[in-house]
């Protein structure tokens, strides 16, 4: 969507203007209540509303501005001027959306994006990065460290924050992983607490604190509001914002604006009539079957009751859902947004457009975001556009008669700021360790998935020949390190423990959880993953399960899967994450390496028979060529195990991953001793430097390889048990919580 | 009625409440409202809240009401918690009358009620401090909205042109003698509608009974929290520990300000109750809550109540 200069000017004055108005309402209703107590505005729209909090009485942000970001939906009118439909100050979303579209729009049309002069977004992000700093208490410092609250990755808009707080660079945090101590707020890292200074929170000011606020929320720190109150720490936007969202506030914004400013309101509100005030009142019950009718509270639903679909009956509950209660309810004149070309199926449609904009406190006023983020409607005759209802995202392009110039530099005069070291939560931790290991179980699986379909690509119809009996032991073998199923259903199912499918998901899961500690370079590569595996889902939906998997579905997989592990070795700073996703991968690639060895070479076969399993061994761990280099055509299980177990050089031997084990884990720091992990990882360096691969790979009287048995069987115990001491020593849960109220009920 | 008490009295308040966990806890963050305020007929000389074990951090701030309210946070491990209120205060406030309070309509006060909430604007100029109050004590709150039951049950007691003072007083008695006190009969989450259809409750349930019929008739009411004095039977001693928190509704009345009146007891509130504070209902002044960072699940909890009476010299020693 583009606008054009002059028509932008006009509504980002409006939208200042506003930020500025909302902001001077939000710091008198938590304040002194001048304008409840003056007649302008009627006081039961404020103190009736659930978004204003008691609790957060008092509260107060250092600096200029109380109202930390507020963010508008507007919509242009059929006579082409622009109204506001609704205010969002409680957390507002979109921001990471609106960068990522710009993004993607940057690089699709990169052409046309090069020629056109093009307001940037970048510089609201710096200048918020500004706003956050000059939030802090003062107590703080000039290096304030500075915090992104989210409500976790399940919530609905998880991309979007963790995409902010990437850009931002601030670490993304939970409830979980704060505690209030001594007058401040702390994040628990993984040996130690780090204050931080500035909250940017995501989840609705409510749910923040269960001991001033809900009881019930899982999803705040106990503490943070009195921490607040105290100025220990500054939590943006502040506590009961929220109450700005008010839709019957739009009623009064005119009056409020000639009072407190002694200005016209510039951009104007969609037309909105308060039913707390009788006249009002009876003008919306006259006229409910032409109006929107909202609730003053957001509601949970969400939705917006459009007068017109409603039968007789329905309007007479409405009716009487609005006389009961007057002064939660407001009717508005309903907006036609005007439409944007969009992209459908049968080429461009009109549809209806909402923008969202953003805007910033800033020492001297509100900046605005130069450019929005659009929503469409999905459909070409839905006249209005819900906020949250499947719409099509736009990119809004702010055309600018002037060349782009960088006015806020990001690179500053002056003495280098202290650098802020960045350390992690236990949580992210443990998401960081999974993820190594869940990529390297996916990767490793597909690996030996494949060996074993070459096998049954040559012998699946050559039964009790030697091929058929070596491809017997294989697919034995990979039921035996993975799980039992048809060679597709391995790959497919994520219900089961051990395929691909389920490593993967798992995998998504957990990065999905640590999104701001991985590149977003990550994500193209993960959805190639997706795809690949929804291809070959259908496939075999198609053919059965009896098929193979398909070659080319194996090569993407482990192309992007690769293309991952290449990000994490060439593109991420090696930092504790880091290390713990590596040490993830070490420990899954020496497990997975004992058990397939456990699974093929413990027995001895005919020489034939073993020659293929051996090979399919090689193949499965990346090692063929080197074998092949190194022993030419006169295999042995004995060189094998010296290439997989003992050779240092190999990075897919055992050995290698126990010294790299060692070596991460010096990097990581820990809540607890650490002697028993060194311990074990030692023990299982020495039994294999001890080793005499000639004694481990003779075979007694049965065919039994009994000293590998024992071997690979303590070793197996000791992984396990090296991972139980990992979790033990760093990834420290903070301990649960539960509210109690006094019982003092019942005298 | 019971007929009020009108001498003054000193008191000597302490508060005990014991929390024993099954596991250790490692963290304690409490929110109490257990210090007195000063307000109009209740002096506090002297309060402390204190813990043991001992809070790295306590700290007190008024809050939306103007209630004293407190934060504490207990960082040293412990499996029992200790939250002590203290303090010395002298009672003497003008006791309600229904002849004293002023003769008008309920239903004009509704009416000026209506009146500040939906336009802030008040017709007398000294209502401007109470708008706020007014209208948060007129507008539904979470424990005690408004009930179709509240209304059944006010109706024929809120009679057409009947004084305000009076509607009061009937209020009052009709609660007293149609609802059953039973203690342990109702918990913090028995709701406000299963208490007018069983007509049994705590104080608790008997203040926010009045109080939702109020609201519904259209005056503004809150809730207030505190004590009430008790005497054991004729010639036993008091014995420790024996008194209790106790709650109470106040109405509000145009040129009358907030009439205090206890239906639990029958009685408008005298010189032998103490006022910890007020809001909207229970929840806004709950004595004390609280989140445990523990393994374990639930705890109990022992409490126990001394509000005596003192003379002045004990009063003097109480304000060191």
């Amino acid at each position: 969507m583009l606008l054009d200069e002059t028509e932008w000017r006009t509504l980002e004055a409006g939208l200042a203007q506003r930020s500025e108005l909302l902001d001077e309402i939000l710091t008198d209703v938590y304040g002194p209540r001048r304008l409840l107590t003056s007649g302008t505005l009627p006081p039961e729209v404020i103190l009736g509303h659930p978004g204003f909090l008691r609790a957060a009485d008092g509260v107060t942000l250092p600096g200029a501005h109380q109202l930390f970001l507020a963010a508008a939906d507007v919509a242009r009118n059929a006579d082409g001027s622009w109204q506001v439909i609704a205010d969002r100050t409680q957390a507002p979303s979109g921001m990471g959306y609106a960068m990522e579209d710009r993004r993607v729009l940057a690089e699709v049309l990169a052409g046309l994006y090069r020629k056109a002069r093009i307001h940037r977004i970048g510089p609201f992000f710096h200048a918020m990065r500004l706003a956050l700093v000059d939030a802090a208490p003062p107590s703080a410092g000039d290096s304030p460290r500075i915090a992104l609250l989210t409500p976790g990755p399940h919530s609905e808009t998880a991309f979007d924050q963790a995409y902010l707080s990437a850009m931002l660079g601030f670490p993304l945090v939970e409830g979980g992983d704060l505690v209030v101590d001594s007058g401040r707020l702390w994040m628990r890292s993984m040996d130690k607490l780090e204050p931080v200074d500035v909250l940017l929170r995501r989840v609705d000011a409510e749910y923040c604190d269960p001991l001033d606020l809900r009881g019930d929320s899982q999803l705040g720190v106990p503490g943070l509001l009195h921490t607040a109150r105290q100025g220990g720490v500054s939590v943006v936007n502040t506590f009961g914002s929220g109450v700005l969202e008010n839709s019957a506030l739009l009623t009064f914004l005119p009056r409020i604006c000639r009072e407190l400013r002694g200005q016209e309101l510039i951009l104007s509100s969609a037309v909105t009539y308060w039913c707390g005030e009788r006249s009002m009142c009876s003008h919306v019950m006259a006229n409910l079957e032409r109006l929107v009718i909202k609730p003053t509270a957001r509601s949970r639903s969400g939705r917006s009751i459009l007068g017109w679909t409603l039968t007789a009956t329905e309007r007479a509950d409405l009716a009487a859902r609005i006389s009961a209660e007057p002064h939660a309810w407001v009717g508005q004149e309903p907006i036609e947004a005007s439409t944007a070309p969009t992209v459908a199926r049968t080429g461009l449609e009109a549809r209806a457009t909402v923008l969202r904009t953003y805007a910033v406190a800033r020492p001297d006023g509100y900046q605005v975001m130069s450019g929005a983020l659009a929503r469409s409607a999905t459909q070409s005759d839905a006249g209005l556009v819900s906020s949250s209802a499947n719409a099509v995202a736009k990119d809004v392009w702010v055309l600018s008669s002037e060349p782009y110039a960088l006015l806020d530099p990001w690179v500053q005069e002056g003495p280098a700021p202290t650098s802020i070291t960045a350390s992690i939560s236990p949580r992210v931790a443990e998401d960081m360790y999974w993820f190594g290991r869940y990529a390297e179980r996916a990767e490793a699986t597909i690996r030996l998935l494949r060996a074993v379909g070459d096998r049954w690509d040559d012998f699946h119809s050559s039964g009790g020949t030697t091929g058929g009996q070596a491809l017997d032991v294989v697919k034995a073998a990979l039921a035996d390190v993975t799980a039992p199923g048809a060679l597709a259903d391995l790959l497919c199912d994520t219900s089961r423990t051990g395929t691909v499918a389920f490593a993967i998901q798992r995998m998504i899961g957990v990065a999905t959880a640590v999104r701001d500690q991985l590149s977003s370079d990550t994500w193209p590569s993960i959805s190639a993953i997706e795809r690949a595996l929804g291809r070959e889902r259908a496939l075999h939906a198609r053919s059965g399960s009896e098929a193979v998997p398909d070659r080319q579905t194996l090569a993407r997989l482990l192309e992007s899967l690769l293309s991952l592990q290449g990000m994490a070795a060439e593109s991420m700073v090696r930092d504790v994450g880091w290390y713990l996703m590596d040490v993830g991968h070490r420990l899954e690639r020496a497990q997975f390496l004992v058990d397939t060895l456990a699974a093929t070479l413990t027995h001895q076969r005919s020489a034939a028979i073993d020659s293929l399993v051996l090979e399919s061994v090689l193949i499965a761990n990346e090692s063929i060529i080197t074998y092949r280099r190194r022993y030419q055509a006169r295999a042995n299980v004995q060189t094998v195990i010296d290439l997989l177990l003992i050779d240092a050089r190999n990075p897919r031997s055992l050995v290698f991953q126990f010294d790299r084990l060692r070596a991460d884990l010096e990097e990581v720091p820990a809540a607890g001793r650490t002697s028993a992990r060194d311990r074990l990882i030692d023990d299982m360096r020495d039994l294999l430097s001890e080793l005499d691969t000639a004694v481990i790979a003779a075979a007694d009287d049965h065919g039994l390889r009994r000293r590998l048995v024992e071997l690979l069987d303590s070793l197996g115990w000791r992984l396990r048990e090296l991972d139980e001491e990992i979790t033990r020593v760093h990834f420290v849960h903070p301990v649960p919580s539960q509210w109690l109220d006094s019982g003092i009920w019942g005298s | 009625m019971t007929q009020p008490q009108a001498r003054a009295r000193h008191y000597h308040l302490v508060h005990r409440t014991t929390y024993t966990y099954p596991e250790p806890v490692t963290q304690s963050y409490g929110r109490a409202l257990l210090l007195p305020r000063t307000v109009g007929g209740q002096t506090c000389h002297w309060s402390e809240l204190r813990t043991d074990p001992v809070a790295s951090e306590i700290a007190e701030h008024r809050d939306f009401n103007g209630n004293r309210s407190s934060y504490f946070a207990v960082t040293d491990h412990h499996s029992v918690l200790e939250v002590v209120a203290e303090s010395a205060l002298t009672v003497n406030r003008r006791i309600p009358h229904v002849d004293r309070i002023p003769p008008v309509p309920w239903e004009q006060v509704a009416a000026t009620t209506r009146a500040l909430r939906s336009t802030g604007d008040s017709l007398h100029s000294d209502h401007a401090a109470a708008v706020v109050a007014v209208t948060d004590g007129a507008l539904p709150s979470q424990l005690v909205g408004l009930h179709d039951a509240a209304r059944a049950y006010a109706d024929p007691i809120f009679r057409p042109g009947r004084p305000i003072g009076h509607v009061i007083r009937d209020l009052t008695e009709s609660i007293y003698s149609d609802f059953t006190y039973r203690s342990g009969s109702t918990t913090v989450k028995t709701g406000l509608e299963e208490v007018f259809e069983r007509r049994v409750g705590v104080c608790q349930d008997f203040a926010h009974v009045l109080i939702a019929c109020a609201r519904t008739m259209g005056l503004a009411a809150r809730y207030v929290s505190g004590y009430i004095e008790t005497h054991p039977p004729a010639g036993e001693p008091k014995l420790r520990g024996v008194d209790a928190s106790h709650a109470w509704a106040s109405v509000w009345v145009p040129h009358g300000g907030w009439v205090q009146t206890d239906p639990t007891n029958d009685q408008f509130v005298d010189n032998r109750y103490v006022l910890l504070g007020w809001g909207r209902d229970y929840r806004d002044v709950s004595p004390l809550r609280g989140i445990v960072f523990t393994e374990g699940s639930g705890s109990s909890l022992k409490v126990g109540v001394d509000l005596m009476e003192v003379d002045a010299e004990a009063l003097a020693d109480l304000r060191g």
